[in-house]
């Protein structure tokens, strides 16, 4: 008998845990890639227990939301083309700019861009760029100013290339002055062609982590990341960056909340405390990549700030171009691709 | 000569199959963070560890997973090694064939099968779902290693017996299980190791409530793989040298 006192207790605490739990926000998104402290105050804060879920790449993310009709998850943080081609399925909702009092914060050069007009479906969180690394002690970085550098034949055998289609067709669209998200055929052809000259100068294609081959010493110029540059810098200050004068490639990861989100006030909550300016500086010193909250930048300290690979001058972000969805012409982008690497 | 030959020839496998997992557990105590060179001894990584919950919690419930979905497909998978073994029954060939299937088929269809069932019954994605899609590709494992160690053995000892008049279930206690219990043994351990390593089915059919360890340490290469991965993998290391010795222990008591 003496049993049943403390079971109905058990079955109380349950409940009362079930209620809280109803207080809470699903987070689908790279590990680490927000700050697990960060996540930890918010919760303190407001009480919304935050549920943090992870995935590989932008393209699992997409076919899970898609087969759920985008159920299950109340903010993801998706690139900016797939932001485009998320929004064209309707699988993300408008975000109400009337709840996100710190949106005033974010910096109108990262605003407003092709790939989701007026920001309808997304806010920015982080950004970063696609340029050229070099090894300081290897190769003098002043010899080094444009994509078309690379095609110098110099380098046969030793660079190094992301292993991302619309990355490494960037460059060469560039390079003959074309735009990043063009979807003329002959345009991309053109781009192709001069890629086969490349082909000869490449060593090695890398998909997770360019910065890897930099710091072994098994690459010494070649396409990377700007985060990436930041990290490898920790270990080897010799690892520059440079931003080449066509334009490097940029991209900028934002918060959706797709059609289906069962915490829609949670999650405007959540992204306006994402925006504040003491969360936002903490994110940059965690993280390294660049934050788009002007706010943020200001409390940084000044070596930061002035750090050109994580703030690029205000220049070169307003001449360059995001990657959008190029919706059909993806397919011909990706037949030329798949020639380039098996090299026919 | 030969001598020399043959035990260089064995240090080369040694090598060659340990010295990665040598350096990744030196580098779980390394100062550098990408383990280029060595730059002093440290606990830290350890300690860090200790301190990222969500790691952990994540390693926590790839080895609950691992140990239920191993624990039941051994279960299921025994069972249905004998049947194939000892009984006929319609669509014996089938059933036998369709485990092939499921063992052969890519693991990226497995996963998008998988959530299109979850989600056509309504099943909410998370610890049961993800039970029962590893309960599902380790069961062809087990049906495997213990049928082939059932075909393996005499069968005139069970006809012995039921001269004897022992029943049904005493073959099964007294002569099978004893008979077939290292293969079920490491049925188990095979399951367990596929389940633990298993992203692109987990990927698909976990939800957020329940996060595995593989997924999380995949996701990380955004911001770089911190040195907490190799904490864990020494971790992980020191317990299979301890289940694997605790096996062996087992296997010859019994022999």
């Amino acid at each position: 008998m003496k049993k049943i006192p403390a079971l109905l207790a058990a079955v109380l605490m349950a409940a009362t845990t079930a209620l809280h739990a109803e207080e809470k926000l699903v987070v689908y998104n790279w590990a680490e890639y927000i700050p697990e402290s960060t996540l930890a105050d918010f919760t303190k804060e407001t009480g919304i227990k935050v549920e943090y879920s992870t995935y590989e790449n932008n393209e699992v993310m997409y076919s899970k939301i898609k087969l759920q009709k985008g159920k299950g998850y109340d903010i993801v943080v998706p690139s900016s083309y797939l932001v485009s081609k998320m929004r064209q399925e309707g699988l993300l909702q408008k975000i109400d700019p009337a709840k996100l009092t710190n949106l005033k914060n974010l910096s109108p050069d990262l605003l407003d861009k092709p790939y989701d007009p007026g920001n309808e479906y997304s806010v920015p969180y982080l950004w970063g760029s696609t340029g050229i690394g070099v090894n300081a002690k290897e190769i003098d970085p002043a010899t080094i100013t444009s994509w078309a550098d690379l095609w110098d034949e110099k380098w046969q055998g030793k660079l190094l290339l992301t292993d991302d289609v619309r990355e490494v067709f960037h460059m060469a669209l560039k390079k003959n002055g074309f735009s990043t998200n063009t979807t003329n055929p002959d345009e991309i052809k053109t781009a192709y062609e001069d890629l086969q000259k490349l082909m000869l100068n490449v060593l090695v294609f890398n998909a997770d982590a360019p910065r890897e081959p930099f710091l072994a010493g098994d690459v010494n110029l070649g396409m990377i990341w700007s985060g990436e540059v930041i990290m490898a810098q920790q270990e080897n200050p010799d690892i520059q960056y440079i931003f080449p004068k066509e334009g490097a490639g940029f991209w900028v990861d934002s918060f959706a909340i797709p059609v289906g989100a069962e915490h829609v006030e949670n999650a405007h909550k959540f992204i306006d405390y994402m925006l504040r300016p003491e969360v936002g500086q903490k994110v940059v010193e965690e993280l390294g990549y660049s934050t788009p909250n002007m706010a943020s930048k200001a409390l940084l300290d000044e070596d930061t700030q002035n750090n050109p690979v994580i703030f690029p001058p205000a220049d070169i972000v307003k001449a360059s171009e995001f990657q959008q969805d190029v919706g059909d012409a993806m397919k011909v982008y990706d037949g030329y691709w798949e020639k380039l690497k098996t090299g026919k | 000569m030969m001598k020399v030959f043959k035990w260089s020839f064995i240090a080369a496998i040694f090598a060659y199959l340990y010295l990665p997992i040598a350096i990744l557990v030196i580098n779980s105590f390394n100062v550098s963070k990408y383990g280029y060179e060595w730059k002093g001894f440290t606990l830290n990584w350890y300690a860090k560890l200790w301190e990222n919950e969500a790691l952990a919690q994540a390693f926590l419930n790839s080895l609950l997973i691992a140990t239920l979905a191993a624990t039941a497909a051994t279960l299921i998978g025994t069972l249905m090694a004998l049947a194939l073994y000892r009984y006929r029954f319609p669509l014996k060939a089938t059933s036998s064939g369709l485990l092939f299937i499921v063992m052969m088929s890519p693991d990226i269809v497995l996963a998008i099968t998988f959530l299109v069932i979850f989600i056509a019954l309504g099943i909410q994605l998370g610890f049961w779902s993800l039970l029962i899609a590893h309960i599902t590709f380790c069961l062809p494992f087990v049906v495997i290693t213990v049928y082939a160690q059932l075909k393996g053995f005499d069968q005139y000892l069970l006809e012995a017996a039921q001269d004897l008049g022992a029943s049904e279930s005493r073959i099964f206690r007294l002569i099978i299980f004893p008979l077939v219990f290292p293969a079920i043994v490491a049925g188990w351990l095979l399951s367990f190791t596929l389940s633990l390593d298993d992203v692109i089915i987990s990927s698909f059919v976990t939800g957020p409530s329940f996060e595995i360890l593989p997924i999380r340490v995949f996701s990380m290469v955004k911001v770089g793989v911190s040195p907490e991965v190799n904490v864990l993998a020494t971790l992980l290391l020191a317990l299979s040298l301890l289940l694997v010795t605790f096996s062996t222990l087992l296997l010859r008591r019994k022999h």
